[in-house]
């Protein structure tokens, strides 16, 4: 008896798989909610209750923004090989480039499009320059962008806690508010900043379109799959690289500013900014199995789990590490239902 | 006639008794957790709701500041009364909840802009920490006092330079060593400062931070230090001398019960601000409930001597006539009564005035005897 | 200075160790991205046994509380062969997650009778030496390697691929949960909600700084031990702000990869071992 690798695998299988671990999932999860005390059925109610009212979907909404943006890129960088893990980094970067724009230079018509392009662009730099510590130095681009997210939350301290803090704060970590030119417009009176919305929809329809249909997509496709075919067909490895970097690390600064601009209207302490979005965004797209077109799906799919792990908390008072329970218990699932739908046990005689 | 009258008047009372209950609802900014911050306010909470029969309370625990508004949206369909918000960064989010809203009333914890249904609630320790800077002087043998400091906003800032002004009026040589460890709570890198500052010669700690890491680590080398928020001399009963101790409970039970009673509703709150000190109850000195200095201590501060107003008194006594001072109905003493001067010279309270509320709460000048790096720091 | 080289070892001892667990397992060809959260578990087990009967069944407890959590991870990355590096970060939130609602009732009480912190430190040189002569001295060691470079020829040669990683996991969970243990009962006695703050993932990357060698390890930890301590030593001492201190380790460990050239990984890290592929 063995387990090998399946080729082919039957859409039946694929789908019994799924079943099963969720279901697993969804059994540890009931056993977890009833050692505290509550109904698993209760709590299951509240994990996707955001889906039952306004507030709620305004909610999934607010989250999905930014790990949108970030998803799809990183679906692109991931593809191609390039782990960005600094997404953090590049949000807090355009977050900072959009501050910038917001508070020091004279305020117009043509203050939100600059704060994106300066936000969008620092992160872009940001994420170039571990690209280029990779293709000039060999240095793995996971340890340099996680040591770089480091860096800019001591940047934003610095910043809050210095130079930029803000007259009208009380000493408090802020920066003044932004002038009304450079807050974005939201949905009625939730926090859905949709602009950034468009934003993240037009990154994911542009870049499935870049990977999928154009000869740089092509490239960037073969380097991801096939390292030495790449090498083999004299493609330029390094600045495909470097390109994925700076897109991804560009969209990441775009969601920075939007989180600014959009939500908080100043740049204040950076955890409260960056909320592990940019980690989240990795498990976006990785769900969107290298497809940004995906992140469309799967980016409010973790947004709704993230919003009913905040339900859970509101309505029971459960601590907040539920959320990180939950979201772990569900891709261990999903993970495990991936790997067995994909293999077949085969009975030797 | 007189059955039925008498038998309505019963049931009305009784209807009238049971009331509604009063539901309050709180947002916490971190995890509850074993110290700090929100544990100190969730304590608050409980004795609130043993307290007080007809209350009912809510928490939510970790709220980022850009999901409070979403939060009071939830607790007001779920029927809260009081939303209280428990950390300065969800002013925006309070104001707008407030005018959202205007038949629920709001309390800001160390807010500063109020509304008709918004009042803003502080518990401060500046007090506490004179009391606890003279017991640091006093005790101190390098004349190196430690303060491991979060952030470096008006509040800490204000500690920091009662508690110098405390240390400097005992022995006007002593030093207060600033490190600042940038979070609230990180307890490897209050470990390290605190390390940092044993190895420069430190020998007794203050802090704010939320865990008792400093108290620990400290007490290691032998370095006496003073508990913070919490009664925390079970994590060092030979080396934690005193400390600042909140009790949240007495605001709250105080608000609630006026808002039970009609005093506060959701139309006067423009002018209700609480900025509570120890004649209040808010705050207490002591290392654990009703232990105001640890008798371990007590000698050694009976021992010690300073000179007030030309004579000399023992530290003890000093320390004791001043918090009964100050927890009196009409407290005189105030650390912070001029002449004051920052560490650069510059005048800062004049000779004869007190700092006002305003000065307190926008302090962003260092005392003298302060050492190292204080951001921020007016020119 | 003699105080920031005590700082550096101890301090950087709890890193040591956890790198040195993920060090084995991904020298085997298994990436392990879940060391905080089984850092986390670990330190809340054995938190929990030493206040219950003493620290020496602490210490255990956190040690096969990590052993276990390892193979757990194996389970996907190896019985299952899944996705290696998203089931590490499922496994840290779960960790992390779990420990936090688990650990609820210890929070607030302190430890009565902490482990000296000497004797885990001078413990994680051995294991480090230990795991050195391991890889290069051992036939397991020349087992765990080969799986790790090339699984295939290993297959070959009769090697039993999954028990090796198997092994490896274990073992490497076990050191992983050992760094929880120091954390908890040695270096801050008592458990909090987070108290592994991020150490857990500097351990990763200190697998990477290392070039996957466990003597360099040793030199990786204490350098970024040093480091941190530092910020704290010259913090007022020197014209720079605090925040710029706070970031230097982080920042000189970008220069020093980038200095000591192309880091060197196993070469079927990450990939699910699939006989007949």
């Amino acid at each position: 008896m063995r387990w090998e690798l399946d080729p082919s695998p039957s859409p039946w299988k694929v789908f019994l798989a799924y079943s099963l671990f969720v279901a697993l999932a969804l059994l540890l999860l009931g056993l977890l909610f009833r050692l505290y005390g509550v109904s698993p059925l209760k709590a299951y109610g509240l994990l996707l209750s955001p889906l039952g009212d306004s507030l709620g979907l305004a909610e999934v909404g607010r989250r999905t923004i930014p790990l949108l943006l970030i998803g799809a890129g990183l679906a692109l960088a991931f593809r191609v090989g390039f782990f960005n893990i600094g997404a953090e980094g590049q949000l807090l970067m355009g977050a900072v480039g959009g501050t910038y724009v917001a508070l020091f230079l004279p305020p117009g018509p043509w203050t939100l499009p600059l704060m994106f392009l300066l936000g969008g662009g620092l992160g872009a730099v940001w994420s170039g320059l571990a690209a280029w510590l990779r293709v000039r130095f060999g240095a793995n681009e996971i340890l340099t962008t996680l040591m770089q997210n480091y860096l800019v939350y001591y940047l934003v301290v610095y910043l809050v806690a210095g130079p930029w803090k803000g007259q009208m704060v009380f000493g408090f970590l802020y920066t003044d508010r932004f002038p009304p030119e450079a807050q974005l417009p939201r949905l009625g009176d939730t926090l859905v900043h949709w602009p950034t919305l468009l934003l993240g929809i037009a990154a994911a329809l542009g870049l499935q379109l870049l990977l999928f249909r154009t000869p740089l997509g092509f490239e960037w496709r073969v380097l991801g799959e096939n390292p030495e075919a790449a090498r083999y067909l004299g493609l330029k490895g390094g600045r495909l690289i470097l390109l994925a970097a700076l897109l991804s690390g560009f969209l990441a600064g775009l969601a920075g500013v939007g989180e600014v601009a959009g939500i908080h209207l100043r740049l204040l302490e950076p955890a409260q900014i960056s909320l592990g979005y940019g980690f989240t965004a990795i498990l976006v797209a990785w769900l969107a199995r290298g497809r940004p077109l995906w992140a469309l799906f799967t980016a409010p799919l973790l947004g709704l789990i993230l919003a009913g792990g905040d339900a859970l908390k509101l309505a029971l008072s459960m601590p907040f590490r539920v959320v990180d329970v939950v979201a772990g218990l569900l891709l261990l699932s999903l993970i495990g239902a991936e790997a067995l739908s994909q293999r077949r046990l085969v009975w030797r005689r | 006639m007189r059955r039925i009258l008498g038998l309505l008047l019963l049931a009305l009372g009784l209807a009238w008794a049971q009331g509604d209950k009063l539901k309050a609802c709180f947002i916490y900014v971190g995890p509850i957790g074993d110290a700090g911050w929100t544990y100190a306010h969730d304590q608050g909470r409980k004795k609130a709701e043993a307290a007080l029969p007809w209350l009912e309370t809510r928490y939510v625990e970790s709220v980022p500041e850009a999901q409070a508004l979403p939060v009071i949206d939830r607790f007001v369909r779920e029927g809260c009364q009081v939303i209280f918000a428990t950390s300065f960064g969800y002013m925006e989010a309070v104001l707008e909840g407030a005018k959202k809203y205007p038949n629920v009333i709001f309390a800001h914890a160390t807010g500063v802009k109020r509304a008709p249904n918004v009042a803003t609630y502080m518990a401060d320790f500046y007090q506490v920490y004179y009391l606890n800077g003279l017991a640091a002087g006093a005790l101190s043998k390098t004349g190196k006092v430690g303060y491991v400091a979060a952030f470096p906003i008006p509040e800490v800032k204000r500690h920091i330079n009662a508690f110098t002004l405390g240390v400097r009026a005992v022995n006007p040589k002593a030093q207060v060593l600033v490190r600042w460890i940038n979070a609230w709570y990180d307890p490897a890198k209050a470990r390290e400062a605190t390390e940092a500052l044993l190895a420069q010669g430190a020998d007794v700690f203050a802090f704010t931070e939320d865990t008792p890491t400093v108290i620990q680590t400290a007490a290691k080398k032998g370095a006496y230090s003073f508990g913070h928020y919490t009664p925390m001399l079970k994590f060092a009963p030979d080396h934690v001398v005193s400390g600042q101790i909140v009790h949240w409970d007495v605001i709250y039970i105080d608000f609630l019960k006026k808002v039970k009673e009609g005093v506060y509703t959701a139309k006067n709150l423009q002018n209700v601000d609480y900025f509570w000190l120890l004649q209040h109850k808010a705050v207490e000195m002591g290392a654990d409930y009703g232990v105001p200095i640890n008798p371990k201590h007590v000698p050694l501060l009976q021992k010690a001597e300073m000179t007030v107003g030309g004579k000399k008194v023992s530290v003890y006594d000093r320390i004791m006539s001043l918090l009964k001072d100050m927890q009196s109905p009409k407290p005189t003493f105030d650390p912070f009564t001029g002449p004051i001067q920052d560490r650069k010279g510059v005048v800062r309270i004049p000779a004869g005035k007190k700092a006002t509320l305003q000065e307190l709460l926008t302090m962003e000048w260092a005392a003298p005897g302060v050492v190292g790096d204080w951001p921020g720091e007016p020119k | 200075m003699e105080e920031a080289l005590v700082r550096a070892v101890l301090f950087g001892t709890p890193m040591l160790l956890a790198s040195l667990g993920a060090l084995l397992s991904e020298r085997g060809g298994v990436v392990n991205l879940g060391v905080e959260g089984m850092m986390a578990l670990s330190a809340l087990a054995a938190f929990a046994a030493a206040l219950e009967a003493g620290p020496v069944w602490g210490v255990l407890c956190g040690v096969g509380v990590g052993s276990l959590l390892g193979l757990f991870l194996g389970v996907f990355a190896v019985f299952l062969r899944a996705n290696q590096f998203v089931a590490g970060l499922a496994l840290a939130a779960l960790g992390l997650g779990a420990s936090g609602l688990l650990g609820k009732r210890y929070e607030g009480t302190p430890l009565p009778d902490p482990l000296p912190e000497g004797v885990l430190a001078g413990l994680a040189l051995i294991l480090a030496l230990g795991l050195h002569l391991l890889l290069s001295r051992t036939r397991y060691g020349l087992y765990l390697r080969s799986v790790g470079e090339n699984p295939k020829a290993a297959d070959l040669f009769g090697v039993s691929v999954d028990g090796v990683r198997y092994l490896a996991l274990a073992l490497g969970g076990g050191m992983i949960g050992l760094a929880g243990a120091y954390l908890s009962l040695a270096y801050r006695p008592s458990w909090t909600d987070g108290m592994t703050s991020g150490l857990g993932w500097v351990a990763i990357a200190l697998v990477i700084l290392a070039g996957w060698q466990p003597l360099r390890a040793v030199l990786g930890a204490y350098f970024f031990g040093l480091l941190f301590f530092l910020q704290f030593r010259l913090q007022g001492s020197v014209p720079i702000p605090s925040e710029a201190f706070a970031a230097m380790p982080y920042l000189l460990v970008i220069l020093v990869l980038a200095l000591s050239g192309r880091a060197r990984a196993p070469k079927a890290l990450g990939q699910p071992f699939d006989r007949g592929r």
